[in-house]
């Protein structure tokens, strides 16, 4: 029972020894902290704490003070003005430049608890209330805009003595959300203007105020102002720069305009066209280079006069092959100079000298061996334009070249020199079918304006022409004499297409003709690609010439050449005739082209072999490349 | 005149605003025996060594302002460099009471607001007075002090320097405010401060901490009382 008796006692008295949190516990109340005085007009000053723990009972604080240099300890005389927890000093209370001692007690009912003495010295514990009326005024200057902020000072603060002296300072912003606020100390002046506001914004405003030797005291309450729209004078003169530079703009514009054309002229300097005689740029344009070619050829391309000297500045050297001879043979159908082809004798009296063997580009079997046998034919003064020519070709190569090929009746290489001369074509002889005419067009690009087939009489011999070489133009001859022969003789050097020669009278034709009687001369070339010839006057008759020509006189023995850069023509068969050749064409024989080659060298060189040769004496086809060496 | 800031450096600044303030005061010390007939013309000083009476006072109350805020920031200083913590804001602790606690200088608002304007110049002079001599001894003693720092040392010695020039102004003021004649006693002749070197190193720097806070006071009544001078003169001073 003892023991439980003390259990009991023990449990009664524990909660006494317990400590325990549940606030029933008394304590000495807690130490109270932070004490703060400010004066708000250094006048008077309040004091305010932050008690501590009250340690469960009530606790009452008191606030006791000293004075400088005084041992006598006065309390607080007013603990309700400044509120709670605050002591407040009035005027009577309150002496500057003495400092306070101050100590802040608690006590509850057991005990006290005294805070940590703070000494303060209302001087400088100046804290001074906002400033009051602020105002905010919109004002403009000149038309700009611009705020007028006025306040006074705080109530209490005695400026007006000049016992306090304060400095201003405000703020603004404008109401958004990403403003900030803008600061500017205003010094003693109640009044302060704000300049560069928005067009239309709500601009905040508060102002603050600080003794000059203490605290900023808090912001006041914010004005609100909202700034009416202006329009900028910036604006207007932007607006006015613009319309003026868009004047001028527009001014410039109108100049370059009417000077656009010389001014092309400055920048893109006109490209230079073409300066061909008879070219004529809108055919080009539509794309037809026949056209175009034939149109050059039309006025006086190839020059018609005479004048074949001038022309002919270089020939071309010809294989002679056999075929040609036989081609001519066929082509010689027709009476007159083009029959030479086509004289029943020989089967290369087809070929006239005009034909010219030496365009024979054909390297049919046939053609060879036709020229082949004309070759050996040889003498026959109609198809000789090939024969000689061939052997003439063999021996010298026209106007030696070097790399002309030894006349080999077989190659029927023939090669073209720059300047065309004579385009023998390939006398497509009847076997020729166009392709091998064609081929053999396309090998050599001989242009030889002699042999134009164009000519409307078939028994025209004709001339040989010149040279230029304009003449790289192979005819397509439609027209069955002159044809097939000549436009296969002629050549395009542009890799014409070469229109089907006429096989059948292809061999006949030919303008070529080894006998020709008359001189033709080329007059132009028509549409369809044929050379047009016209018969030069000559003193002999063309019959008489050409039919001469069918004597099968053989003509190719170069007499010699006269000081005229005449070649003379030996007619051997019948007598010895010296014919000229004359560049105007007396003779159908002669075509006197006076070619002073480049080659002299070479042709001199020839020049020798050349006499024995027998020389087409027929203006169609001779060589004058040859022929000229002579004279060089 | 012009006042450098308070971190000015450098004697010869310390020299130039001297001479400035002493080119600005001598006409006074000459107009002693001149009649102040002359009114003030700017930049005519060859010709009329006298300056108006509000700029004199602005004057004045500038060079107080000023020396109160290099006192208020030399007293930082030391507190910082010198004084534990504990020991610090409770100056009069220590025992030391400021110098001039003797002199009749009210302290509350009310009892200066009575005070007339001659009492007000009188007072400033008094304690311009009285403060000449011991700043010249603090100086002494931070010499003293081992880790005394430059700027406290530079501050110390403009400050006493700038008291002469005040004192100079005040006088000036006098003359020309109150009319009163050669009237330049010195109050410091009562030897407020005495000075016994003490053996104690921690008394030694509490005195000096004393001096430093008291001086700083006292400069804030300089300043209060010219301020409270200027205002009361007519409306030509912009107060409140």
């Amino acid at each position: 029972m003892m023991t439980k008796v003390r259990e009991v006692l023990l449990l009664l008295l524990l909660p006494a020894f317990v400590p325990h949190t549940d606030g029933t516990r008394y304590s000495l109340p807690g130490k109270p902290t932070e004490i703060k005085c400010r004066s708000p007009e250094k006048e008077t000053f309040t004091c305010w704490w932050k008690p501590g723990s009250d340690g469960g009972l009530p606790t009452t604080y008191a606030l006791y003070y000293r004075k400088e240099g005084s041992n006598v300890v006065h309390e607080c005389p007013d603990y309700h003005t400044a509120g709670k927890n605050s002591c407040f000093f009035n005027k009577n209370d309150t002496v500057i430049w003495v400092s306070y001692n101050i100590t802040v007690v608690a006590t509850n009912a057991l005990g006290k608890t005294y805070s940590d003495p703070v000494d303060i010295d209302v001087v400088y514990i100046v804290k001074p209330h906002p400033p009051e009326k602020l105002e905010v005024t919109v004002m403009k200057d000149q038309g700009w805009p611009f705020l007028r902020v006025s306040w006074e000072p705080p109530r209490k603060a005695d400026t007006r003595s000049g016992w306090i002296t304060l400095i201003y300072e405000l703020r603004v912003k404008l109401e958004e959300e990403e403003s900030e606020w803008e600061n500017h100390v205003a010094g003693q002046q109640k009044m302060f203007n704000i300049f560069s506001l928005r067009s239309g914004g709500t601009y905040l405003i508060q102002v603050r105020c600080k003794p000059d030797h203490g605290f900023w005291s808090e912001w006041s309450s914010t004005s609100y102002v909202k700034v009416p729209e202006y329009l900028h004078r910036e604006k207007s003169v932007w607006i006015l720069i613009l319309v003026f530079s868009a004047f001028i703009l527009l001014i410039l514009i109108w100049l370059i305009h009417m000077n656009s054309h010389s001014l092309k002229h400055c920048m893109l300097p006109p490209v230079p066209g073409p300066k061909i005689k008879g070219f004529d740029k809108q055919l080009l344009k539509s794309g037809k280079s026949d056209e175009v070619f034939s149109a050059l050829v039309v006025s006086d391309f190839p020059p018609t006069t005479s004048n074949y000297e001038d022309l002919l500045v270089e020939y071309l050297e010809v294989y002679v092959p056999e075929q040609q001879e036989l081609m001519v043979d066929e082509g010689k159908d027709h009476d007159g100079c083009l029959k030479s082809i086509g004289s029943a004798s020989d089967s290369d009296s087809g070929r006239g000298s005009c034909d010219s063997d030496n365009l024979l580009m054909d390297k049919s079997g046939a053609a060879k061996e036709e020229q082949q046998q004309q070759n050996q034919e040889g003498d026959q003064i109609g198809t000789e334009t090939q024969g000689p020519k061939e052997a003439w070709e063999k021996e010298t190569m026209l106007c030696a070249n070097e790399d002309v090929v030894s006349p080999d009746a077989s190659s029927k290489k023939v090669k073209t020199w720059p300047s065309v001369f004579s385009p023998v074509t390939p006398y497509s002889l009847s076997p020729l079918d166009p392709h091998n005419s064609l081929e053999m067009h396309k090998q050599n690009c001989l242009s030889d304006t002699q042999f134009p087939p164009g000519s409307p009489s078939s028994d025209h011999c004709i001339k040989k022409a010149l040279q230029s070489s304009y003449w790289e133009v192979c005819f397509n001859n439609n027209q069955p004499y002159p044809q097939t022969d000549v436009h296969q003789q002629l050549q395009a050097h542009s890799d014409r297409n070469i229109s089907a020669i006429n096989d059948g009278n292809a061999p006949r034709n030919l303008l070529l003709p080894t006998r020709m009687t008359e001189y033709v001369e080329v007059q132009r070339v028509n549409e369809e690609n044929k050379v047009l010839l016209h018969p030069i006057p000559s003193g002999h008759t063309r019959e008489e010439a050409c039919s001469w020509v069918g004597h099968g006189d053989n003509y190719s023995k170069v007499k010699g050449v006269n000081s005229d850069n005449v070649l003379l023509l030996q007619r051997e068969v019948v007598e010895e005739e010296s014919m000229e050749m004359a560049g105007a064409a007396e003779s159908c024989y002669t075509s006197s082209i006076a070619i002073n080659t480049p080659k002299s060298t070479t042709c001199s060189h020839i020049a020798l072999p050349v006499q024995e040769e027998r020389v087409l004496a027929v203006s169609g086809y001779v060589d004058t490349a040859t022929m000229f060496s002579l004279d060089t | 005149m012009e006042f450098s800031t308070p971190t000015y450096a450098g004697t010869h600044l310390m020299v130039i605003q001297r001479g400035v303030w002493g080119l600005l005061l001598w006409p006074y010390i000459l107009t002693v025996s001149m009649p102040l007939d002359c009114k003030e013309e700017p930049g005519s000083l060859t010709r009329c060594p006298s300056i108006s009476q509000e700029k004199l006072l602005d004057r004045v109350i500038h060079h107080a302002e000023l020396i109160y805020r290099v006192s208020e920031e030399s007293c930082s200083l030391f507190e910082e460099m010198f004084i534990p913590l504990p020991l610090r804001l409770q100056s009069n602790q220590a025992g030391f009471a400021c110098i001039t606690k003797t002199l009749p200088i009210p302290s509350s608002k009310s009892e200066i607001e009575q005070m007339s304007d001659k009492w007000l110049l009188h007072s400033v002079l008094m304690l311009v007075q009285s403060w000449i001599e011991p700043l010249v001894y603090l100086q002494t003693t931070l010499d003293h002090y081992d880790h005394a720092p430059e700027m406290l040392v530079n501050k110390t010695k403009w400050v006493s320097e700038k008291l002469v020039s005040l004192e100079q102004g005040v006088v000036a003021l006098i003359k020309k405010m109150l009319d009163e004649g050669t009237f330049t006693t010195t109050y410091n002749e009562q030897g407020l401060f005495q000075y016994d070197t003490l053996p104690d190193m921690l008394e030694s720097v509490m005195r000096d901490y004393t001096l430093l806070s008291c001086f700083k006071k006292d400069a804030h009544k300089m300043e209060t009382f010219l301020k409270l001078l200027k205002c009361r003169q007519a409306d030509k001073y912009n107060c409140a």
